[in-house]
């Protein structure tokens, strides 16, 4: 069969079809990652312990004790920041709200990141460093 | 149902199970990506025979397929009997509602697409239980399907014009 008896024996429904399936499916592949938010869990620890792992989608207030005092952090719409804090500087708060990446408290020894389900598979991988 | 008619869904079952078996034997660069070469022979059966037909088709190859690769009442199963039954439907339903609007090719695409589709429903539902997994792997999984659906409804021309010249 030759391709002008392949375009004879198609529609032009089936040609539209194919032709809708593929621009809305590669259209997907690249804009889905876009939609989705970027990061899924919010870990917090305290002196290199992990002391809380929460759901970035869940609005949130929490209290943790650092090693001056306790520092509160707010997650809401999908964003996290630190309200108050014990340190001086208090560079923490002026950081504001973070969608990704992460704030540190250096004088508290607290550490806020947010981090996808898949830097969490990857840390597991690794017992020798991690 | 007449002798001839069991005769005829009979044949095209073993058809569909031996591409089924012949197709989990295939390797692929994707674990889970399958050619669903079984659908040539659905959809030639529900063009040439009607609806019944290729429903029993599909439910005899399902059943029997599960049982030879040691998957019935699985996972595995239960993915294969709703992408079965769904995309069957699907075709039978565009085909009895605008018979004339698309040939084999547009058919063939619309059964990979609702066979997808209801999988990955089936897979949320039962298995996953993460939306952003499935939506993230929904439009690889569909753009597949559209490859492998177009080539099958393309080789299901084909047997259709071949068999309809031999009758």
């Amino acid at each position: 069969m030759n391709l002008k008896g392949l375009l004879n024996s198609t529609t032009i429904a089936d040609r539209i079809l194919l032709f809708v399936l593929i621009l809305l499916s590669l259209s997907g592949i690249i804009f889905i990652k876009e939609v989705l938010p970027k990061g899924h869990t919010v870990r917090i620890e305290v002196n290199g312990h992990l002391v809380y792992l929460l759901p970035i989608e869940k609005d949130r207030i929490v209290s943790v004790k650092g090693s001056v005092g306790n520092t509160i952090i707010e997650i809401k719409d999908h964003k996290v920041r630190i309200t108050e804090s014990p340190c001086d500087n208090k560079l923490c708060i002026l950081q504001g709200w973070i969608e990704k990446g992460s704030i540190v408290c250096l004088p508290n020894r607290v550490i806020v990141i947010i981090s996808s389900q898949e830097d969490e598979l990857n840390k597991r991988v690794d017992a020798i460093t991690g | 149902m007449q002798l001839q008619d069991k005769y005829r869904i009979a044949l095209l079952s073993a058809y569909a199970l031996a591409l089924h078996g012949f197709e989990s034997l295939l390797p692929t660069p994707i674990p889970w990506l399958k050619l669903g070469l079984a659908n040539i022979i659905t959809l030639t059966t529900l063009i040439l025979y009607g609806f019944r037909a290729a429903l029993m088709v599909t439910l005899i190859r399902v059943v029997l397929g599960s049982l030879f690769t040691g998957t019935f009442l699985g996972p595995a199963f239960i993915l294969s009997m709703g992408g079965g039954v769904t995309s069957t439907l699907s075709m039978g339903i565009v085909l009895s509602l605008m018979p004339r609007l698309f040939g084999p090719v547009g058919l063939s695409l619309i059964a990979a697409l609702f066979h997808n589709i209801s999988q990955l429903f089936l897979a949320y539902v039962l298995f996953i239980q993460r939306i952003e997994a499935i939506l993230l792997i929904t439009p690889v999984i569909i753009f597949l399907g559209t490859l492998t659906g177009s080539m099958n409804g393309i080789v299901s021309d084909m047997l259709i014009k071949n068999l309809k010249k031999t009758n």
